[in-house]
């Protein structure tokens, strides 16, 4: 799920880039036990898969795809590079 | 024999069956003027034109001297092909100047000469032919009175002192601050020095600024003949304003520093307009000072220089002080009631700026809207913004053929459509497309860092939609007669909010402008060169100067970290006095300029080592007196530009004819520039370092 969304920008080469911040609930087994996941994290998207975002409502489900990077040299907390979308039905 | 018979050759003035020998200044590398011979018949003095054969192919030389004999045997001297005529023929007081800018600067006397003339009088072509204007034929006599206000007390004073010494060489150091009417002072020494049938010699820093300066002469003087001299004129036109100027057809001369290089044969005065300009000095070729020569030029012509300015130079001032230069002072606005602009400094430690741009500068610009003033917005740097990097790995665009960094511009129209940036070398002239990706780590998301004229636009129109802002720097204002235009149209009050670089900051004078704030001052308090404090100076100075010219109160903000900074002090009560005597008090402390004379060897190779090693080798080739001082080479900040490695080593003295002397030996000591790979020049009185 979509929690916060920036608009829309573009790299200096012209490369279309949206940063956004994903929420994630879901359940999972763990020790013998069924947990709860609830989780948060900032992901980036360019191109096809920004233009897909931008604009759109806070609050759709979506399937994402992609690989974890650090924010930048200083910051080595992770952010989610979404490479595929997948709008889930019923949004 | 030859010898023996000269006497004769020199009492028969122009026997024409004797062969004179003519002492001839050639456009060629070596310090050397080249003998020629004519026959007794042909009519030929010092200072005319003539073909001769050099090599392969026919060359244009000036003849020097007609010389009694030469040093070589007769058979060994070629003929002189013919002598050029259409050109006025060079006065002896020229060949004077040419002679001394050519020892003094250590440059070839056969080059100087040359690049002192337009292209079109060294070469054989037939000189461009011109019908005579009526305007050519205009009276100078009658001068209508100069219009204008009536000159304040101070403008008056500054008038008679120069008006009574005309007739008789006098440097006047003309220290007047924004907007204290120093044109008007000049227009009116002028209309004096037209009426006694003399010429005039302005020089300004760079015409295609300064459009507003031309017509207000030609406005004061409509039926003056005024040739407009700079480097940007095409061929033709450059060389009528010259012939004008030479032919003394042209009452007022009107240009940038090469201006000071054209013969004129009835100069009467000569004013050099914001003396303290780093355009003033010749970069390449001739290094010369513009300001210097034309101090010379008035000696030489017997007639007052006036060096005008509100910021000057600290080596002018210093001359002033010292009494070799007259004083002459406007400390006050010209326009009745107009008052210097109040400055401040916005302490970006204490308080954020989003943007660039604090929320006291953006509060001021919000006023202005609201009262239909105008402001400007100064940013020394043009572009987008003069980084771009890769936050992930550290990667920054660099130029391959400098050692600089690229700056990025964004597309030409405001609300840029994606993808039409450049990276563009500030150095070298490269321009090369923005990369996708960082070449090192291949993130796509590049961020551009800091910010250009292009940035401060766009963040101003995203705050200010409904305000017209017009930005003016060397990207928007490739063409003169455009930026002409534009510059009319902010003083008739175009534009609301005006972002601009140092072209903005020269001269002009803008009447419904009330605010100046500047961004980016801080960049060179930084630096390391010693003139960096009195350039920030001057260049403050003069934009804030812009400010409230009229009624309206003008106001100055200055946004930096260093608030408590002796230089914006003394900016605050606008004591240029203050802010001199402190600097030279620095500089006679340490050592520079005005209290020691410089001069510089260059050198330029593929690599900075090569040019070390000549720079090195060359600090030993002579014994050096004890009253001049060479001091380590050093590669330049800038080590590498446009391919070119570079380093210099620096000389100082005392005494300026030691280091004249010590120069004219080394000079000629030293290898020749293409020998070894290694290009090489001297600079002497040298203002640029990087």
């Amino acid at each position: 799920m979509v929690t916060e969304l920036q608009s829309l920008r573009y790299t200096p080469a012209g490369i279309p880039v949206v940063e956004f911040r994903l929420a994630h609930a879901s359940e999972r087994a763990e020790a013998g036990a069924t947990r709860k996941v609830n989780a948060e994290i900032d992901a980036v998207a360019f191109e096809a898969q920004a233009r897909l975002l931008a604009g759109g409502k806070l609050g759709r489900l979506l399937k994402a795809e992609g690989f974890l990077c650090a924010k930048n040299r200083r910051s080595k907390k992770p952010v989610l590079h979404v490479t595929n979308i997948e709008f889930m039905e019923g949004n | 024999m030859w010898r023996k018979e000269n006497g004769n050759i020199c009492n028969a003035k122009a026997h024409p069956l004797r062969m004179r020998v003519l002492r001839i200044a050639l456009d060629v590398p070596v310090a050397k003027i080249f003998e020629y011979l004519i026959d007794g018949a042909t009519p030929v003095e010092p200072g005319d034109r003539v073909e001769v054969p050099f090599g392969a192919r026919p060359r244009v030389g000036v003849v020097v001297e007609i010389a009694a004999a030469s040093s070589v045997a007769a058979s060994k001297l070629k003929r002189v092909e013919r002598v050029l005529d259409g050109a006025p023929r060079l006065p002896a007081e020229w060949l004077e100047q040419m002679r001394f800018l050519s020892s003094y600067y250590q440059r070839p006397f056969g080059e100087t000469v040359a690049g002192a003339l337009p292209a079109r009088l060294r070469s054989l072509k037939p000189l461009p032919k011109r019908a005579k204007s009526a305007a050519d034929n205009a009276s100078e006599k009658a001068q209508p009175p100069v219009g204008g206000h009536a000159p304040n007390p101070a403008q008056a004073r500054a008038i008679e002192s120069i008006s009574v010494a005309l007739g008789a060489f006098r440097p006047f150091l003309l220290h007047g601050i924004t907007g204290s009417g120093k044109t008007e002072v000049y227009l009116r020494v002028i209309a004096q020095v037209l009426a006694r049938g003399l010429q005039a010699l302005v020089l300004v820093p760079e015409i295609g600024l300064t459009p507003q300066l031309e017509a207000r002469f030609r406005r004061a003087f409509p039926s003056s003949h005024i040739a407009v001299l700079h480097s940007a004129l095409e061929d033709t036109a450059r060389t009528h304003a010259w012939l004008d100027a030479a032919r003394g057809d042209a009452s007022i001369i009107l240009g940038t520093r090469l201006a000071v290089l054209t013969p004129l044969p009835r100069l009467g005065i000569v004013v050099v307009d914001e003396e303290h300009d780093a355009s003033f000095k010749q970069q390449e070729g001739l290094r010369y000072s513009g300001r210097d020569a034309a101090v010379l030029r008035a000696k030489l012509a017997g007639c007052p220089v006036v060096l005008g300015s509100a910021t000057p130079s600290l080596e002018t001032w210093f001359n002033g002080g010292a009494g070799r230069y007259t004083l002459l002072t406007l400390p006050e606005r010209a326009v009745p009631g107009a008052r210097l602009p109040t400055v401040r400094t916005v302490d970006l430690r204490l308080e954020s700026a989003e943007n660039g741009l604090a929320k006291q500068v953006l509060e001021a610009i919000s006023a202005r809207l609201a009262r239909g003033e105008q402001s400007l917005v100064f940013i020394n740097r043009r572009g987008y913004a003069p980084v771009l990097a890769c936050e992930s790995c550290g990667w920054a665009a660099g130029c391959t053929r400098c050692s600089a960094r690229l700056v990025l511009h964004a597309s030409a129209e405001r609300g840029r459509e994606p993808g039409a940036g450049s990276l563009r070398c500030h150095h070298c002239g490269a321009r090369e497309n923005v990369p996708r990706a960082c070449p090192t780590c291949g993130n796509v998301d590049l961020r551009p860092l800091g910010r250009g004229t292009q940035r401060v636009e766009e963040t101003l129109a995203v705050l200010f939609p409904a305000a017209r802002i017009l930005r003016i720097d060397r990207d928007t204002a490739r063409k003169r007669a455009a930026l002409a235009r534009t510059l009319d149209g902010i003083g008739r009050g175009e534009g609301d909010i005006l972002v601009g670089t140092q072209l903005l900051a020269k001269g002009h004078d803008f009447p419904n402008l009330t605010l100046v704030c500047v961004l980016n001052a801080d960049n060179a308090l930084l630096s390391t060169d010693y003139r960096s404090a009195e350039r920030l100076f001057a260049l403050l100075a003069q934009v804030g100067g812009r400010a409230g010219r009229r009624e309206q109160p003008g106001e100055v903000l200055v946004q930096t970290r260093y608030p408590a900074h002796p230089m914006f002090r003394a900016l605050m009560r606008h004591d240029y006095a203050g802010f001199a005597a402190s600097q030279l008090a620095e500089r006679e402390g340490a050592g520079f300029p005005p209290f020691v004379h410089e001069a510089a060897l260059r050198a330029e190779a593929k690599k900075v080592d090569s040019a070390m090693m000549f720079l090195r080798a060359a600090a030993r080739l002579l014994e050096v007196p004890a009253s001049v001082q060479i001091y380590d080479p050093v590669p330049h900040l800038i080590t590498r530009r446009a391919g070119v490695e570079r380093a210099q080593l620096l000389l100082q003295s005392h005494s300026r004819p030691a280091l004249q002397e010590f120069l004219r030996l080394w000079s000629a000591a030293l290898p020749a520039s293409s020998s070894s790979g290694v290009r090489w020049h001297l600079d002497v009185d040298p203002i640029e370092f990087d």
